[in-house]
């Protein structure tokens, strides 16, 4: 998904579940920050670098693909963006290596437990972590049958996708390599990453591969995972929008207390049902971005203007604070949130005997060791 | 292309180069080395292919390529060490055989990156073109002149080129597509 999801939808469904223009940009902003929030962003800052939440091209390129570097890019890309399905599934196929295991099991799903640990981490706490919360969930639709680590074997699929047209008539999709030039949406053309025979190179890292297939709420089509052994995937992206749309305002809705439960395969599909026919327009919409239409639709909702994103929005906040202050600040608490997620998901992770992602120690039962940034989860306990 | 990857591929560089420098002092001794170094590597290379196609790549739509991949290298490992007992003359050209195949490859792959609207073709046509002509070029020398050193000079020359191809691409940017 992009920023028109990200940020601008997400506004929408915050409205719509009850939070006041303010708070709604606040969640808005934090869900669309988390493709924001770099190493070499928090470096600037002088925050702590273990709470990068996405990766630059750059940061990838110097990334090394050893089993350090690996866990580094996996716990990123696992824990806000790829959130595995199901971390005990097992493979189709019989006799498998434990490394495939590993691997396979951290495809990304919708619904999975994770999710309702994710949703549940963020209850009671600031609108960051629910920002955070928020832009996983919204992933788990779009980036469904990839995963957050490096891998050929899970994340390449054969080449032959067809991209099936509103019509019911089927186009042919060609993928191309050059990261300048915009998707050509008239002639499918849509650009991915270079194909390599690599197990850990990072052109198989999530859908690269795929290329922004399914960062288009409009798209429909069909290929062949993987790892789907042979049987044909058909991805509907404007149905899994809508789901997706529909599931983040009943998890804003639990958040702001109007539910005890997070259940997992909930959907407010009636609170929309006056705007059902706006949505599904913009979904539809054949276009590179549906921030505009988006936008419109949450300033006809609220009665306010909504801004533009702009990454740069709290950064002097942040960096003019005192030390003992920092922590209070909007980035402060997106910091916060975001070292939350990751180590649950770590440790989910790791739990499971998978060590793809890292290692995890239970503060309670082995006291504070590892990276140190993970000290203001302990200090965030105590004050609670 | 990683920190890790770019200090990999200097220091193979180098040790290419120290190699073909040696093997130019010692011409007598050289084609065993060669010989040695290919067959080890290829081997060792094939049967990583193997173990990765048992282990991973098996469970994978179009992973049979990783299968072929592995026996064409073993074969052509197995072939190395026969042709070496037999003649050494067989060997030299087997290597500029394998120059020919590497600028084939180089130079459909500028075709292909031209056609995706890669950057990098250019370079990739040119390391291509030029593989290709020095291979042609010391065969033509070697079957001329009838002299086994000329070709042992020659693939020497092609060994320097190729690493320091390798150092400069080491230190070259390198445009790649990641989706988020």
């Amino acid at each position: 998904m992009n920023s028109d999801f990200h940020y601008y939808a997400t506004y929408c469904a915050a409205i719509l579940a009850g939070y006041n223009h303010r708070d709604s940009l606040d969640i808005a902003y934090s869900n669309c920050f988390v493709d924001m929030c770099t190493k070499t962003m928090l470096s600037r800052i002088k925050a702590p670098l273990a709470a990068a939440t996405t990766q630059l091209n750059l940061e990838l390129m110097d990334a090394n693909t050893d089993i350090v570097g690996l866990q580094d890019i996996t716990r990123i890309w696992a824990s806000f963006h790829f959130l595995p399905k199901d971390l005990y599934a097992e493979p189709a196929a019989k006799h498998c290596s434990k490394r495939y295991k590993n691997k396979y099991r951290l495809i990304c799903g919708t619904n999975s437990e994770l999710l309702g640990h994710t949703v549940r981490l963020a209850k009671n706490k600031s609108l960051q972590a629910m920002g955070i919360a928020m832009h996983v969930l919204c992933d788990t639709w779009a980036h469904t049958y990839f995963a957050g680590t490096p891998s050929l074997v899970i994340n390449s699929p054969y080449n032959r996708f067809y991209e099936i047209m509103p019509d019911g008539t089927e186009r042919k999709i060609t993928f191309r390599h050059s990261a300048s030039q915009p998707d050509n949406l008239d002639n499918s053309i849509y650009t991915s990453s270079l194909g390599t025979s690599s197990e850990n190179s990072i052109m198989n890292l999530g859908h690269g591969r795929a290329g922004h297939l399914p960062d288009y709420s409009f798209i429909k089509y069909r290929y062949l995972t993987a790892w789907g052994n042979y049987e044909e995937t058909v991805k509907d992206n404007p149905h899994d929008y809508r789901y997706a749309f529909c599931q983040m305002l009943y998890a804003l809705k639990y958040l702001r207390g109007v539910y005890d439960e997070f259940e997992l395969n909930r959907y407010e599909f009636e609170a929309i049902a006056d705007i059902e026919d706006e949505i599904d327009a913009i979904i539809n919409k054949r276009q590179l971005s549906s921030a505009e239409d988006w936008r419109a639709l949450g300033e006809k909702l609220s009665g306010e203007k909504v801004e533009e994103f702009d990454r740069e929005k709290y950064i002097a906040e942040y960096s003019n604070a005192d030390e003992k202050q920092k922590d209070g600040t909007f980035l402060g608490k997106f910091i916060i949130g975001a070292l939350a997620q990751k180590s649950m998901v770590t440790n989910k992770i790791y739990s499971s005997g998978n060590k793809l992602a890292g290692y995890s120690i239970d503060y309670k039962k082995k006291g504070f060791h590892g990276i140190r940034a993970y000290r203001k989860l302990v200090k965030e306990g105590e004050h609670e | 292309m990683s920190k890790f990857k770019r200090i990999r591929d200097v220091i193979l560089g180098v040790f290419m180069i120290l190699l073909a420098l040696l093997m130019i002092l010692l011409p007598e001794n050289s084609l065993g080395i060669v010989v040695l170094i290919l067959t080890v590597s290829m081997f060792a290379y094939g049967f990583r292919l193997l173990w990765f196609y048992f282990t991973m790549s098996r469970h994978m739509v179009g992973g049979k390529a990783t299968l072929y991949r592995a026996i064409i290298v073993l074969d052509l490992a197995l072939f190395l060490v026969s042709a070496a007992a037999l003649s050494r003359i067989i060997v030299l050209i087997y290597l500029i055989f394998i120059f020919i195949f590497t600028g084939i490859i180089d130079i459909l792959r500028s075709f292909e990156a031209k056609s995706n609207g890669a950057a990098n073709w250019r370079f990739k046509m040119t390391t291509g073109v030029i593989t290709v002509l020095l291979a042609i070029g010391l065969i033509v020398a070697g079957l001329f002149f009838q002299r086994e050193d000329i070709l042992v000079y020659g693939y020497c020359i092609s060994l320097i080129y190729s690493a320091v191809t390798r150092i400069a691409n080491a230190f070259r940017k390198t445009a790649i597509v990641y989706i988020q």
